[in-house]
């Protein structure tokens, strides 16, 4: 009996043994790469900038939000009922549950996140390398213009938010962080951008890649947010003859005008991937708002260029007023579908009316058109948003300027505006101080009506109570949009009146 | 050492020649076994000589010979009597009545690497068997244990062979379920689907730590050990052929508005909102179509079994072979069906006296095809949803389509009808399972037990994807097709084949040692190591274009499709026409385990077990873990003192121990901090894409994919439980109760994180803490009446409680989506509440008046007064202000409901005169919540027919769930509120059937019994919910009780032949 007790404990032993190596466990074994041998040559660091990159095409209902909540437009779709976020924000009967800002909200975070990784190695990476390669500054630089854009997108919507930059967050982070003053967070964007702007080349090989105009003129951007006009102004000159104004308005948003000379910046979409993923349609690398933007049931034969959509985000016929006879930027920021139709007898068009607060107008410059997107065809259209355009830089730059007391520039920038508008001088503006700075504000509605820019143009001037009272905005409420309620649960501050 | 045992075989082997040999002089007794109470012979009961292997049984007329030394001993067995002895002294003819045993007190029962006698058991089990199994003819063996183990929660689900939603003792686990053991071997509740019930002797369900811990990090969260029927030595053989035939229907629909309704309310919806009258003229609506008549078909249920059974001295065996098949109600057997064939040996042959082989091998052919359901886009959703005007069949000239489209409802809801004549696919599984086992008797009370188990689990799926018409308006993108019939640019059909292959296998290899000490003090003891492997991979193509868009030429060389460069508009563009994907996962366990049951004369019970286990799933400081039990019981009836006519036998008994669970944690890397380099895995599943395309120039980019957690370890559960089981009356009552208080910690799930966080997948954490108690009772009843009239009745009852006391960090985790125009979260699991709660807002009647709405101020920040309902009109709900702040905001959310009883009761009857038996079983679920989640909520979506009673003006009515209606909701009514829950409390009359057993005479000549019996499954429900079925199960424990249009269980009417020859 002994013996056999002996036995059976020998022979537990040995397997016991074994037991603790067949439980030994290499990632490697899953195929997996870790965080220990990665950024370990340039090609790793490059790879991880292109990530950051990423969610700015995540953020493309932002484009929507910025019109839908004013009254360049309504959000139309089949009814009521459909894409109730967008109708809540059309409404102002948003709350904190509203998916569409949420979404936003975490898109630009994870920006910022991806950013902060590669700052925290960019000294030395987790195996205690220093990886150097020609071209690190820049390539650094252009992270730093992208979460300074990230940034700036959150203090824009929410005010104060939470700020970090040294790393990116982990699990146990969770729930720890609270919201930091919105000066706070701006003066750490005006830092990124002029680090940025340091190292940035003026032209980069690669189209969409931040330059050293692209942080300029965000950065222009930005002070003016602040009501900072004679930085602004100076900045924003950087910038000025750069770029040029293409004269017909039109070809900017065709395919062709893409990265154009124009762009200061663009983000940048494709059909190249013919992926979809209707788990999240706002996070391909096509362009959701295009195929939002398209007209029901459109088609036509001969080549009849554009593609049917959902229509969503339909601008107004109050938008559609605020052109004055002969300006080109009419009918392409307002497409007027039945105008279309009688005017191409040809194509033989049919289309469905919008069946929720038809208009009879289309978003012109984000129009689906046949044979740019490719696969799921709803999710890949590849129409990049002309996120900063020189005809916005003229204008911010114009703007500044009435504001800092140069009208002379101010009108000078403003006309350069107005003359491709109109393809002639005979529409120049004259007037000076609070007259002038009204009519370059009622210039960038005209010119940038549609490209998501009007809201937050009319809060950060005051001017959203009166513009829109009508539609529901409460002052001292909807300058602001809800925090997330999953994180005020998790200890954030929320924005009054939510 | 091998010398010695052989040596020993050897001796034994001559030891019994020469025993044999000894006895010389033989007698023969011929005779007949009677059971007692009734007087029928006992057919196939076993006559073995005392102290050899001599043995033979009884014939079909309950006679035997057998020859035997004078002076030997018979003893007669047979399975439900107790056995009898008797000594031969002269040859002659016997009578031996057998007593059916009304108790269970001889039973033994199957228990971690061993088995125990009933009554030395100080664990808490729940044991179901063979017979009761049977009556209920389930098609998963979940069914048979609903109701019926005490502590077991079962949520069944009508979608044919799914698994249902089973808890064992409450909710303590995010992720994880009850581990399944099936004769020794690990499975999972997944694999229910393939054992053939009419296969299964017995079910065991470990409750409590004694019982579970063995089991190490597999144990927490209960353990439903199947032991599956087997042979019995020196039996002639018995076969049993079953077979039933039934028709399943929908139990009851759902109140809808019909097609006058519907377009009354959406008159009214549209023009209060500001817009036009949508049907000028409702007159000429009618009825409509009733779309919930139309997915609901008859559905078939049928099953065969046939079965052998028997031994010889040296072999005994079990054969089993069945086929399934089961229709659904929705959409009926063409598109909804489990189908389910078996074949079933269990074979335990003595190689030599010592060494004994057994073999379970069990092949299983699975057939599934499904349709979408538990959403509202689901074929139930769309029937609930779809507009009730448009006719059944397409009536619009020039147009294609055999069923009618709505020009109202354009996307996300469709005809439900085209919905099921375009879903095709089918999964076709074969799985393989069993064990290869050697049982070694080293010495008389030492055995070494060597098995290796496995499953193998293959299956091919294939999906079609027509080309579909949904409605000229249709903007869907599956709406492929023109009304002319002609495809539209750039879309195609496409068919996908996904294969599966999965092999999970363990090695255990463990020693049993039962020894006494002293004459009283008795020991069983067992020790012993277990390696697992899970593994598998899953890989898949698609194609696109099957030729004449058709379900039979859907393959992928019969599709046409190329990848090229094609030119749209003057431009090139990729088309990919086929796509594929691979991925494979594997997974390692190693353990040690031991155990000492020890019990002093059946009266002084003591058992201690202990497990260490290790598990790849974890990081590798956190790898190992030790897992560990220690009960008693004491048999109070064996005492001396012990002197009651009515308690015929009392066992009190306690056990405190803790288990583990590593189920929730699907990765091996999920510990580790991993980069992620695939643009196709960052697009699919997570969102959390890379890439960016510089001009025209696509890079694929790099991010961290996934959070490091070093710390990832165990969920453990720490139980304690007390209970007894008492036998009285004439051993007529048993009954057996337990309280347990369970604490979990160190709890695994997938949390939200923080959205400042980014949008990484968040991972698999230890996040808290959750406490759970309840009881668990069960009771039985046997009695004869009379000479004819048996009754046997068994009721259970179990209560849970549980609480969240922490989660950490994650502080509340909602989920529980529910889309309803708006996305929102149901279900809270934080602490201070039970798990899994509803949670949302509770209502406090409507608006009836603007100056109602205009009372409500507060001051905000800014000095301001603001309305607390600012875009709210009459009849608008009103919230509950439960902060008093008079703001309206996410403060203002409690708790209100639960998916989970209060308690569950099960109760079953079965009586038996003379050739008749009638079973009725009644299960009832009170306090359960559901949350109503299948509307859809769109202007132009079919409505609940409570919105006939909706407020349409001061005094109308004052009911928050029947808000004014109005096409859009400023006041966002919509909101989750307790508006959307429903108390679910059920009593389901689950199981009715009349059995007859032909007359003996007239069949015996052929056969042992033959028996015909009539059934109706889920006869009757009584519940208010007004939905298809109160209950709801759902994915993961943060979906329960949220019914998204879940596929109702079904009424079957059956008939049914058993015959034993």
């Amino acid at each position: 009996m002994k013996s056999i007790k002996i036995f059976t404990i020998v022979l537990s032993c040995i397997f016991l043994g074994s037991c603790k190596k067949w439980v030994d466990y290499n990632p490697r074994e899953d195929f997996k790469i870790t965080d220990q041998e990665y950024l370990r040559s340039e090609k790793d660091y490059r790879a991880m900038a292109v990530g950051c990159y990423s969610p700015l095409t995540w953020l493309n209902q932002l484009v929507l939000i910025g019109d839908v909540i004013t009254d360049n437009s309504v959000t139309g779709g089949e009814s009521a009922s459909d894409q109730l976020a967008l109708q809540q924000i059309d409404n102002f009967t948003f709350t904190s549950v509203n998916s569409t800002i949420a979404d936003q909200w975490q898109s630009a975070y994870e920006g910022i996140n991806r950013v902060n990784y590669l700052t925290q190695y960019k000294d030395l990476n987790l195996a205690g390398e220093n990886i150097t390669f020609p071209g690190k500054d820049a390539l650094y630089g252009e992270t730093y213009f992208l979460r300074a854009y990230y940034y700036f997108t959150l203090v824009k919507m929410f005010g104060d938010v939470p700020l970090f930059v040294d790393r990116r967050l982990g699990v146990t982070e969770t729930n720890s962080l609270t919201r930091s003053p919105k000066a706070e967070v701006y003066t750490q964007i005006q830092k990124d951008l002029t680090d940025a702007i340091a190292v940035l080349p003026i032209v980069q090989t690669e189209q969409g890649r931040a330059t050293k105009s692209a942080a300029q003129a965000l950065l222009g951007k930005v002070y003016l947010y602040q009501g900072k006009n004679t930085e602004a102004a100076a900045m924003l000159e950087n910038v000025i003859n750069k770029f040029s104004l293409v004269p017909n308005f039109a070809s900017i948003f065709l395919q062709s005008g893409e990265n154009g000379p124009e762009s200061v910046f663009e983000i940048q979409y494709s059909n190249g991937q013919a992926t979809y993923d209707w788990g999240h349609p706002t996070r391909n690398q096509g362009n959701l708002v295009v195929q939002q933007s398209g007209v029901r049931g459109f088609s036509g034969i001969n080549g009849m260029p554009y593609a049917s959509g959902w229509s969503t985000n339909l601008p107004t016929s109050n938008l559609a007023g605020i052109y004055a006879a002969g300006d080109q930027r009419k009918d392409v920021t307002i497409f007027n579908v039945e105008a279309y139709k009688l005017a191409n007898p040809g194509f033989n068009i049919v289309y469905l009316v919008a069946p929720y607060r038809n208009t009879g107008f289309y978003s012109g410059k984000y129009q689906p058109r046949v044979g740019e997107s490719s696969g799921q065809i709803e999710l890949n259209y590849g129409n990049n948003f002309r996120t900063i355009r020189y005809a916005d830089v003229l204008l911010m730059a114009a703007e500044a300027y009435n504001k800092s007391g140069n009208d002379i520039k101010a009108q000078t920038y403003v006309n350069l505006v107005r003359r491709r508008a109109f393809g002639n001088t005979n529409n120049d503006i004259t007037s000076t101080g609070n007259t002038l700075g009204d009519a370059i504000f009622a210039e960038r509605r005209r010119e940038l009506a549609m490209e998501g820019e009007y809201f937050f143009d009319l809060v950060r001037t005051g001017k959203a109570a009166v513009a829109l009272a009508s539609l529901g905005f409460i002052s001292g409420k909807h300058e602001l949009f809800p925090i997330p309620l999953a994180d005020v649960n998790g200890g954030l501050t929320q924005n009054p009146g939510y | 050492m091998n010398l010695k045992i052989s040596m020993l075989c050897l001796g034994i082997l001559l030891g019994t020649f020469f025993l044999n040999k000894a006895f010389g002089q033989n007698i023969t007794v011929n005779g007949s076994v009677i059971n007692k109470q009734t007087g029928n012979p006992v057919i196939g009961a076993s006559v073995n000589l005392q102290g050899t292997t001599i043995s033979t049984s009884t014939d079909a007329t309950g006679n035997f010979t057998i020859s035997v030394p004078k002076g030997g001993k018979i003893t007669i067995t047979s399975i439900n009597y107790s056995p009898e002895t008797l000594q031969i002294n002269k040859e002659e003819s016997v009578t031996v009545l057998l007593q059916e045993t009304t108790t269970s007190l001889d039973e033994v029962i199957v228990i971690g690497y061993g088995t125990r006698k009933i009554t030395k058991v100080s664990a808490a089990i729940s044991t179901v068997k063979s017979a009761d199994i049977q009556r209920l003819s389930p098609v998963r063996i979940e069914q048979a244990i609903q109701g019926s183990a005490s502590g077991v929660s079962v949520i069944q689900s009508g979608t044919p062979g799914s698994k249902p939603t089973l808890f064992i003792r409450g909710i303590p686990g995010l992720g994880s379920s009850p581990s399944v053991i099936v004769d020794g071997i690990p499975q999972t509740l997944d694999d229910l689907n393939s054992i053939n019930a009419a296969d299964i002797e017995s079910v065991s369900v470990l409750k409590d730590a004694a019982g579970t811990a063995i089991y190490g990090v597999k144990g927490g969260n209960g353990v439903i050990v199947i032991t599956t029927k087997s042979g019995r030595k020196n039996q002639p053989t018995e076969f049993v052929f079953n077979s039933s035939y039934g028709i399943q229907q929908v139990i009851r629909k759902m109140p809808l508005l019909n097609a006058a309704e519907y377009g009354a309310i959406l008159n009214e919806g549209s023009t209060l909102s500001g817009g036009n009258i949508i049907f000028p003229n409702l007159s000429t609506l009618g009825k409509g179509t009733d779309w919930q008549d139309e997915v609901f078909r008859n559905a078939p249920e049928q099953n065969y079994n046939i079965s052998a059974r028997g031994g010889s001295d040296k072999l005994t065996y079990f054969l089993g072979g069945g086929y399934l098949s089961q229709a659904g109600i929705v959409g009926g057997y063409n598109k909804s069906r489990f189908d389910r064939m078996n074949f079933t040996t269990n074979v335990n042959y003595s190689l030599t006296k010592k060494l004994k082989f057994l073999l379970n091998a069990s092949y299983h052919n699975l057939s599934t095809r499904g349709v979408p359901s538990d959403a509202f886009n689901g074929v139930l959703g769309n029937a609930l949803n779809f507009d009730p005007t448009v006719s059944k069949y397409n009536t619009v000239p020039n147009t294609i389509g055999e069923f009618g489209f709505s020009n109202l409802i354009t996307q996300e809801i469709q005809n439900p009808l085209t919905q099921l004549s375009n879903t095709y696919n089918e999964n076709k599984g074969n799985k393989f399972y069993g064990k290869f086992e050697f049982q070694y008797d080293v010495l008389k009370n030492l055995k070494f037990t060597t098995r290796f188990g496995y499953t193998k689990y293959d299956a091919n799926s294939k999906t079609f994807n027509p080309l579909q018409f949904l409605g000229p308006n249709n903007i869907d993108p599956n709406n492929t097709l023109n009304a002319d019939g002609t495809v539209k640019p750039n879309r195609h059909n496409s068919v996908s084949h996904d294969n599966y292959k999965n092999l999970n296998y363990t090695y255990e290899a463990f020693a049993n040692y039962d020894f006494k000490v002293f004459k009283n003090h008795r020991f069983e003891t067992v020790v012993g190591i277990a390696l697992g492997k899970e593994s598998g991979n899953q890989q898949g193509v698609s194609r696109d274009d099957v030729p004449f868009n058709s379900w039979e030429y859907a393959d992928y060389n019969a599709a046409t499709g190329v990848n090229s460069i094609i030119i749209v508009n003057g431009q090139p563009q990729v088309y990919t026409a086929i796509r594929g994907y691979y991925f494979q996962y594997f997974k390692k366990n190693a353990s040690g385990f031991f155990r000492i049951n020890y019990d002093y004369n059946d009266k002084y019970l003591a058992s201690f077990s202990g497990r260490r286990d290790g598990s790849t799933r974890f990081g590798a400081d956190k790898r190992f873990g030790n897992f560990y039990a220690g009960s008693l019981g004491w048999v109070a009836s064996k005492e001396n003192f012990f002197k009651s006519k009515f308690i015929n036998f009392l066992k009190i008994r306690g056990s405190y121990g803790v288990t583990g669970s590593d189920e929730a944690v699907n990765t091996n890397y999920a510990a580790l901090s991993t980069i992620q380099t695939d643009y196709l895995a960052s697009l699919y599943g997570t969102g959390n894409t890379i890439g960016y395309t510089f001009g025209n120039v696509f890079a694929n980019g790099a991010t961290l994919g996934t959070y490091a957690n070093p710390l990832l370890g165990w969920e453990s559960n720490t139980q304690a439980n007390a209970g007894f089981e008492m036998n009285f009356h004439k051993n007529k009552f048993n009954i057996s109760a337990d309280y347990y208080y369970k604490k979990t910690k160190d709890l695994l799930f997938t949390t939200n994180l923080s959205s400042y966080l980014g949008s990484i997948p968040s991972p698999v954490t230890n996040i808290g803490t959750t406490n759970t108690s309840g009881i668990d009772i069960s009771l039985v009843y046997n009695e004869t009446i009379g000479k004819d009239l048996k009754l046997n009745s068994t009721l259970t009852f179990t209560t849970v409680k549980g609480k969240v006391t922490s989660t950490g960090a994650s502080g509340a985790i909602p989920g529980g989506n529910f889309f309803n125009g708006q996305s929102q979260n149901t279900t809270l699991f934080a602490p201070g509440y039970a798990p899994g709660v509803y949670f949302g807002y509770r209502t406090d009647g409507l608006f009836q008046t603007q100056a109602e709405i205009d009372a409500l101020t507060y001051v905000d920040v800014n000095g301001n007064t603001q309305k607390t309902y600012p875009t709210a009109a009459p009849g608008d709900i009103r919230y509950k202000d439960l902060n008093g702040d008079n703001i309206l905001d996410s403060k203002d959310q409690e708790v209100i409901g639960s998916p989970f009883p209060k308690f569950t009761s099960g109760l079953s009857v079965n009586l038996n005169y003379k050739n008749f038996d009638l079973s009725v079983f009644a299960y009832a679920s009170y306090g359960n919540d559901v949350v109503r989640a299948f509307e859809r909520n769109n202007n132009f979506t079919n409505k609940y027919s409570r919105i006939l009673e909706r407020w349409t003006g001061p005094g109308t009515t004052n009911d928050a769930k029947n808000p004014r209606y109005s096409f859009t909701d400023p006041n966002n009514n919509a909101r989750f509120s307790d508006r959307y829950v429903e108390d679910a409390s059920f009593l389901k009359i689950k199981n009715i059937l009349l059995g007859y057993t032909l007359p003996f005479k007239a069949v015996k000549k052929t056969f042992k019994t033959v028996r015909i019996y009539a059934q109706v499954k889920n006869a009757f429900v009584f519940t208010k919910y007004d939905g298809f079925d109160p209950e709801i199960g759902g994915n993961g424990l943060l979906n329960t009780g949220v019914d998204r249009g879940a596929y109702p269980l079904a009424r079957s009417y059956a008939v049914g032949l058993e015959i034993k020859f």
